[in-house]
Formats: structure tokens, C-alpha cells, sequence
């Protein structure tokens, strides 16, 4: 759906996107991850032919997004990060006037904006003026306004940006819901989010791909998975030996700031694949150190983001 | 051009839901009303040089709210968008940027020509009340249509291109001030000149403003200052195409 090759976009004075080639197949949901002033927007107004690249080719569904850039335009629907809307314009009308703009006539038009009112709510505030709708109706708008006439891809830009916890959740269900039709690429600071609605992630940083995977695969990627923590009422310097000593792990380390009553806390670093867990509990039993803590560090993918972006 | 429709459409919704346009043509329909009473006034006192067409279409005061007009007209076109940024949702649409500027340009030319229609009714309702007593020039009138109607083509696309220019609308409007303005003293300046120096006529005749509506507003056409308003116009509205292309590319 998205092929993207050697994209580059140079501004006076910086290089926003530099080099960037990803695919996103039919059907993918992508989040696109980045801290701000990655190159995530810049790079998402390419791929809908708002901005011209320096170097490099974008095509959406076989069009090419330069050349081709009509055709590329009518099989997307893009939200904007600030969702940009007519304010004088009543709910009903400004999504009647986005319809026919998009090519939908006639009975389609009604059809195609009665269907994305009832997707995202906007029923109720239809007659509404769009300057006095709710930051979170404003944001359904603007999603609306995408899906209207029916897109292969979505690309959202920062869907979630300024809502509350409740309207986060509502937009979240929506996207998952439309992942069942829709291509998707998102882009957002919210990584539960991502983590719960997509299944590829890519991670962009300084304009350059540092990390394209499933969240999975990242988050075992990350340094702080392959680690477990162990506390027990152990000599620190006796149980690190010992901990050391069993086959799958690499480093053991007390923690001293952890010691508490007798209780030490130990991080154990494990070779790749290793899981030492029912080692360690006979190794506490044998030697006498009661066991309170056996736990497998699990990393989330707002670890490896960090790692990525603080890496530089 | 069904795209170009739908976006003329919606301009002119937005026109005239402004309260800008209503405040506009409200005084501006004062002004044309007043300038049509005093002109008869003026005609009933003694007989005049210049028809009841010039004493209303180009009064002593024309040209202090003319020059104005325009910046009041043109001035949200582009720089309300790009401040919005609704301009991206428009052209990240299926629509080309040609599309956009070409409606919201017509979009002022409609209001524009609306804002001259009630003085048509004027001489309409003064010539059914005549009916026959006196003969207003139907020569002076057509002329006076068409120099206000192709001035005003160029004077929108000048206000257009300063719209374009910035995201500021007070900007846009002093900005579409100072070129009109500049445009205006120009032909002033070529006018004064052409009086002790014969070389400055010819030029004169295609870009001296004031002289052009004089002259086609007593009834005389001239081919020349069509020529120069059209092409001026389609000149600087591919100037505010390529200007509104180059904010884009470095937004």
C-alpha cells in the first residue's frame, strides 16, 4: 500500500527526513513513532503530496505521490495533527462539502456521511457550528472527515493529541475497529496505544528509520528485557557468586540501595534465550535464603523508545 | 471543473457568512447611494460637462474608498487558510492548488460584482421615473461597467497575490493597500509626465488608472487598458499560484 524509497526532505539549515525507504503492506496498522522534530509529520505531508520531497519516491496503492499525486490523494485519508476545520461551517455540512470535494455525488455524498457520523459519534452535533464543538468532537471530525470517502489508507497524524482519558479510549476502540478495513499509519506519543491497535511499529529518529519491527520483537529487543530481579535474604556478595555460577546467566548484580531487613535485591542478566527461574528457586532452597521475588523484567516499547532516542 | 465548483460554492458561503462582506457592502452601498443623490443634486442645480455616469461612478471621493475596497475584499482569502492551516486539508484532498486559488479568486470577483449591482438598479429605477424626459448615456454606463469590472479583475488578483503573501489578514490587507496604491501613483506619475514629455503618452494610455476610468466612464472604450488589466491579472494570478506552491513546499 505504501512503498516509500529513499525519501529525503531538506529545509534551509536541516535535514527534517533523511534517507527513509519502509513498505506497509494491505491491511497493516503502523505506528510511527518519533520524538517531536523526528520527521513523523513531515513525512506523513509527503506521503499525502502536501510537500514535494528533496530526493526520493513515495508511492500509496501503485500511484506515485509526486506525479501521480491525484489519483495517490483519492486512495488516502489524511488527519491532519492539528485538525484543521472550516469554523463557520455546521457539522453536516462541512462533511458534505469534504465528501463531494473527495469525489463522492450525490446519494453517495448523504450515504458516505450519514455512515461516518454513526462510526464516530457525530450524529447528535450534526446541526452544530464547528467552532462550538468539544476539543474531542472536533478530533471525531477531523477523523471523519478522513474515512469519508472510503480510503484504502488512513494516515492519522497524533489522533489522540489533547484528548481526555475516556475520548483516548473511544478514538483508540475506533481505530482498531477500522483496522479491520483500512490500511492504517499512525502516528502518536501515546505508546500503550500503539502497542495495543498496532502490529508493526517503526521507531523514527533525527529523519532516519532506528527500528521497524512488532512491538514484541522490540520489546525483546531492548536491554532491559533478558533481565530478571531476585530478592531474598542472601549475603550479597555469597549469592552473587552463587547466582553466577548457574548455567544462563551472564551477570549478577546486589542492588544495595535495595537491602532492606536482611532483604537483598539482586538484577540477574541472562544470556539470550536463557531462563534460569527454577535454577535459582532450587539454588535459594539448597543454600537456605528464603525467596520472596522471582520476576522476568518485561520491557514496553516506551523502554525501547527511550533507549532509541536518548541513544544519540 | 466540478471541483472548481464545489470550492466557489463554499467560498461564497463563506463570503457571506463573513460579517466583513456585510459591513462592506452595507457602506458600500451608503457610499453609491450618496454619490447617486448628490450627482442628481448637482445635475438639477445647473447644466454640467459630465453626465449623471461620471458625477456617480467617479465622484471627488472615488478614489478615497475605492483603493480601499479591495485589501477589505481579498484580505482573509489565503491568509485565513494558511493560518487555520485548513489550507493542507484542502490540498491534501484531491484538488489541485490551481483549483483552490481560481475559486476563491472568482468567489471575490461575484462579490464584488454584487457589491455594483444596486447602483444598476439605481439608474433602472431613475429611468423609469424619467421615462423618456431625459436620456441617461447608455455608452457612459456599459463603459463605466466594464472599467470598474476589469480594473476590479486586476485590483482582486493584486489583493489575492498579498493574501497569499502571509497568514496575517491585517498584513494581507495593508499589503493589497500598498500595491494598489503603488499601481494608482504610477499612472499618476506617467500621467504628469506625459504632459511635458511626448514619449511617457503611449505608455500612459495602458497604465494610468485614473485616466482609464475617466475616459470609459464618458462613454469612450479603449482596447489598450483591456489588454494591460487582463493580462496584468492572469500575470499576477500565476504569481499567487507559484507563491502559494512555495509556502507550501516550506511549511
Amino acid at each position: 500500500m505504501i512503498e516509500v524509497q529513499h525519501l529525503t526532505k531538506r529545509f534551509v539549515g536541516r535535514t527534517a527526513v533523511d534517507d527513509l525507504s519502509f513498505e506497509v503492506g494491505k491491511g497493516e496498522v503502523v505506528g510511527f513513532l518519533g520524538p517531536n522534530g523526528a520527521g513523523k509529520s513531515t513525512t506523513m505531508r509527503m506521503l499525502t503530496g502536501y510537500l514535494p520531497a528533496t530526493m526520493g519516491t513515495a508511492r500509496v496503492a501503485g500511484h506515485d505521490v509526486f506525479s501521480d499525486s491525484i489519483r495517490a490523494r483519492r486512495e488516502i485519508g489524511y488527519m491532519p495533527e492539528s485538525v484543521p476545520l472550516y469554523d463557520e461551517m455546521r457539522v453536516v455540512e462541512y462533511l458534505n462539502f469534504r465528501a463531494a470535494l473527495k469525489g463522492l455525488r450525490g446519494r453517495a455524498v448523504k450515504e458516505n456521511v450519514g455512515r461516518v457520523m454513526d462510526l464516530t459519534g457525530l450524529k447528535d452535533v450534526q446541526r452544530k457550528i464547528v467552532a462550538s464543538l468539544s476539543k474531542g468532537y472536533r478530533q471525531r471530525l477531523g477523523l471523519a472527515d478522513a474515512l469519508v470517502h472510503r480510503p484504502r489508507l488512513l494516515i492519522l497524524d497524533e489522533p489522540t493529541n489533547g484528548l481526555d482519558p475516556n475520548q483516548i479510549r473511544q478514538v483508540r476502540s475506533l481505530i482498531a475497529q477500522l483496522s479491520t478495513e483500512h490500511t492504517i499509519l499512525i502516528s502518536t506519543h501515546i505508546l500503550t496505544e500503539v502497542e495495543m491497535v498496532c502490529r508493526r511499529v517503526i521507531i523514527i529518529h533525527r529523519g532516519k528509520i532506528r527500528a521497524d519491527d512488532t512491538p514484541e520483537n522490540l520489546a525483546r529487543s531492548s536491554r532491559s528485557a533478558g533481565m530478571l530481579t531476585v530478592e531474598m535474604k542472601a549475603p550479597a556478595e555469597e549469592a552473587t557468586d552463587a547466582l553466577q555460577g548457574l548455567v544462563g546467566i551472564r551477570r549478577a548484580t546486589a542492588v544495595p540501595s535495595a537491602a532492606n531487613g536482611g532483604w537483598q535485591q539482586f538484577e540477574v542478566k541472562l544470556d539470550t534465550g536463557a531462563d534460569p527461574r527454577e535454577e535459582i528457586a532450587e539454588l535459594t532452597r539448597g543454600r537456605g535464603w528464603p525467596l520472596r521475588e522471582l520476576r522476568a523484567n518485561q520491557a514496553t516499547l516506551e523502554d525501547v523508545f527511550v533507549e532509541i532516542t536518548q541513544r544519540d | 471543473m466540478r471541483t472548481f465548483y464545489i470550492l466557489l460554492t463554499k467560498e461564497l458561503r463563506s463570503f457571506f457568512l463573513s460579517p466583513v462582506a456585510w459591513v462592506v457592502l452595507a457602506m458600500f452601498m451608503a457610499i453609491c447611494g450618496l454619490s447617486f443623490s448628490w450627482s442628481i443634486n448637482i445635475l438639477r442645480e445647473k447644466p454640467q460637462d459630465q453626465s449623471i455616469v461620471q458625477w456617480t461612478f467617479v465622484p471627488v471621493w472615488f478614489w478615497l474608498y475605492y483603493p480601499f475596497l479591495f485589501p477589505l475584499i481579498t484580505m482573509r482569502l489565503f491568509a485565513e487558510e494558511q493560518k487555520l492551516g485548513t489550507l493542507e486539508s484542502l490540498l491534501t484532498a484531491p484538488v489541485r492548488t490551481w483549483q483552490v486559488m481560481l475559486a476563491k479568486y472568482f468567489s471575490a470577483v461575484i462579490f464584488y460584482v454584487v457589491l455594483w449591482l444596486p447602483v444598476l438598479a439605481y439608474f433602472g429605477i431613475l429611468t423609469w421615473i424619467l421615462r423618456g424626459k431625459v436620456e441617461i448615456p447608455q455608452g457612459a454606463l456599459v463603459g463605466s461597467y466594464l472599467i470598474l469590472f476589469i480594473t476590479g479583475l486586476f485590483h482582486l488578483a493584486l489583493g489575492s497575490l498579498a493574501s497569499a503573501l502571509t497568514k496575517n489578514q491585517i498584513i494581507a490587507a495593508i499589503l493589497g493597500f500598498a500595491f494598489i496604491l503603488l499601481h494608482f501613483l504610477i499612472g499618476v506619475f506617467v500621467m504628469q509626465q506625459a504632459q511635458d514629455h511626448q514619449e511617457f503618452r503611449p505608455i500612459m494610455d495602458y497604465v494610468a488608472i485614473k485616466g482609464h476610468i475617466e475616459s470609459f466612464a464618458s462613454g469612450l472604450l479603449d482596447t489598450r487598458p483591456m489588454v494591460y488589466y487582463t493580462s496584468g491579472t492572469l500575470f499576477i494570478l500565476m504569481l499567487t499560484h507559484q507563491v502559494l506552491e512555495y509556502r507550501r513546499w516550506k511549511s
